[in-house]
């Protein structure tokens, strides 16, 4: 059964910022879109780059290796050369903690 | 809109164009006629990933299998189109046969070059452009073993990276100083000479090969300053050229390549060309460039189909691709084929940086190693071809996204 994970504290993740967390063994992603917190796996499904270390903008995370787009809500691929969707997870905030389902 | 649209090249760009006919409601016939016996499939992967055996040939596939038919694309796989007929609006396939077109798209892409090297037809000496070649290749591979790899460009130097990544001892013979000489420059390029040097490549510079001996196969390699190299096989990657053949006679200007407007087409009634083959005006460069990489294919195959449907609009991406070689990844977007001033942003010891190649205070292309999210945040820049401060360009502290919105313009 998943359970929530602390990752951070929420001031850590400043609104348009993406940081990637270890949560249980997975990489998982969170992006902050104005106050929205997004939580999906950061690993690439094309070649495998971490997709926190590219640009968030809005809700599109663009890998920094090869260009591919997700939809950081979804995780559905928008643009490619990815053709797999990235798996998304349940984010929220306690108390100012920044949690995250997986 | 019906009619019959013919489609040769059976490639990236050939195989989105179908696509895009069908997705843009195109209900009259389409007949996608490829050369090789294989629907069409990406390439990058051939001098990588597939190379490596890392994943199978289907994940290459631009459609998934069963798409042509079920979308009423007529496939002609592994028959050559010969011969355009433009009085009659026929193709003319190897055989005879005649395809009557309304309109027509040249996707024909581009051929390895195959210089008049003796031994160049000896067994155990490949070159790499279909999934063949890439199945040649992978048949010699094992540790151990020694590979000779005739030119240090794009396909050369990842062919080197993923033979040494398989355990193969490769020397690599290059006329010029450094990798990726004539399109990266000398700096750049001793880069990425650095890298292949880290990772066991033997690498023989300003000099060529002369010849290829042995008794039917391959056994050593000659060359023009007298060295003799011992092999079990061989991977030649000396460029390639535009296979524009079957247009000859038909009116359409051939000049590196097929000429094309920013519409992809050749102002011959009803012909249309894209991808590899296609020598297009770009309107960010106002000038044209023809552009032998996958995001071109990609873009082009689409917009050709629009083009074709009298739905076209000017195809004006900035070209952009990878070399993934090692660990290390190299993007490059733009167009250059000279340049003033090589503005570095990071660093090139370290291998992590953006060269921005400026001509007249303009970027006109820039290239990333380890620096893809820059890469990006150029590209913006190039498109506006606006004179960009050097000072800022290399600054870490600026945002490169904040330069293309504005701030150009200030010398």
């Amino acid at each position: 059964m998943a359970e929530y994970t602390t990752v951070a504290r929420v001031e850590d993740l400043e609104g348009g910022e993406m940081r990637a967390f270890d949560v249980r063994g997975a990489k998982i992603a969170v992006a902050n879109v104005d106050g929205a917190f997004y939580a999906f796996g950061d690993t690439c499904t094309h070649r495998g780059c971490s997709l926190a270390g590219g640009d968030l903008e809005e809700t599109t995370v663009v890998c920094p290796c090869h260009g591919s787009e997700f939809d950081v809500r979804s995780g559905a691929v928008l643009r490619g050369p990815a053709r797999e969707p990235v798996g998304t997870y349940e984010a929220r905030v306690e108390d100012g903690r920044l949690e995250v389902k997986g | 809109m019906s009619g019959t649209f013919v489609i040769v090249g059976a490639s990236l760009a050939g195989g989105g164009a179908a696509g895009t006919l069908r997705e843009e409601g195109f209900e009259g016939r389409v007949i996608l006629i490829g050369a090789e016996p294989l629907p069409p499939y990406e390439r990058p992967p051939l001098s990588k990933e597939y190379l490596r055996g890392e994943f199978p040939f289907e994940r290459a596939l631009v459609q998934p299998p069963g798409f042509y038919d079920e979308n009423g694309v007529e496939s002609r796989f592994g028959v050559r189109a010969t011969r355009v007929d433009v009085t009659e609006k026929t193709v003319e396939l190897e055989g005879g046969e005649r395809v009557a077109y309304d309109r027509l798209l040249i996707a024909t892409g581009s051929r390895n070059r195959r210089f008049p090297i003796p031994g160049l037809d000896l067994d155990g000496v490949y070159d790499l452009r279909t999934v063949a070649d890439a199945d040649g290749i992978r048949a010699e591979i094992a540790p151990g073993r020694k590979a000779v790899v005739v030119g240090m460009g794009f396909v050369g130097s990842e062919v080197a990276a993923s033979l040494r990544q398989s355990g193969v001892d490769v020397v690599v013979v290059d006329r010029n100083e450094v990798p990726l000489r004539r399109v990266l420059g000398e700096e750049v390029g001793r880069v990425i000479e650095g890298i292949h040097r880290d990772h066991g490549t033997s690498m023989i510079f300003e000099d060529r090969v002369v010849a290829f001996e042995g008794a039917g196969r391959v056994e050593r390699v000659t060359t023009a300053r007298g060295r003799r190299l011992e092999c079990d096989f061989v991977v030649v990657g000396l460029g390639s050229e535009p296979v524009t053949d079957l247009l000859a006679g038909t009116g359409a200007e051939i000049d590196n390549g097929v000429v094309v407007d920013e519409h992809l087409w050749t102002g011959v009634e009803g012909i249309y060309a894209a991808g590899d083959v296609a020598n297009h005006y770009h309107p960010v460069f106002e000038r044209r460039i023809r552009v032998e990489h996958w995001q071109n294919a990609l873009g082009q195959g689409p917009a050709a189909a629009r083009a074709m449907l009298g739905k076209g609009e000017p195809y004006d991406e900035v070209p952009w691709f990878w070399s993934d070689q090692y660990e290390h990844n190299l993007q490059y977007a733009g167009f250059h084929t000279e340049w003033d001033e090589l503005i570095v942003r990071g660093s090139m010891d370290e291998r992590n940086f953006v060269a921005f190649y400026r001509k007249d205070g303009r970027v006109l292309a820039a290239v990333a190693v380890n620096r893809g999210k820059d890469l990006r945040r150029s590209i913006p820049l190039i498109e506006a071809q606006e004179p960009v401060d050097a000072g800022r360009l290399c600054d870490l502290a600026v945002d490169l996204r904040a330069l293309a919105n504005g701030a150009v313009g200030t010398r």
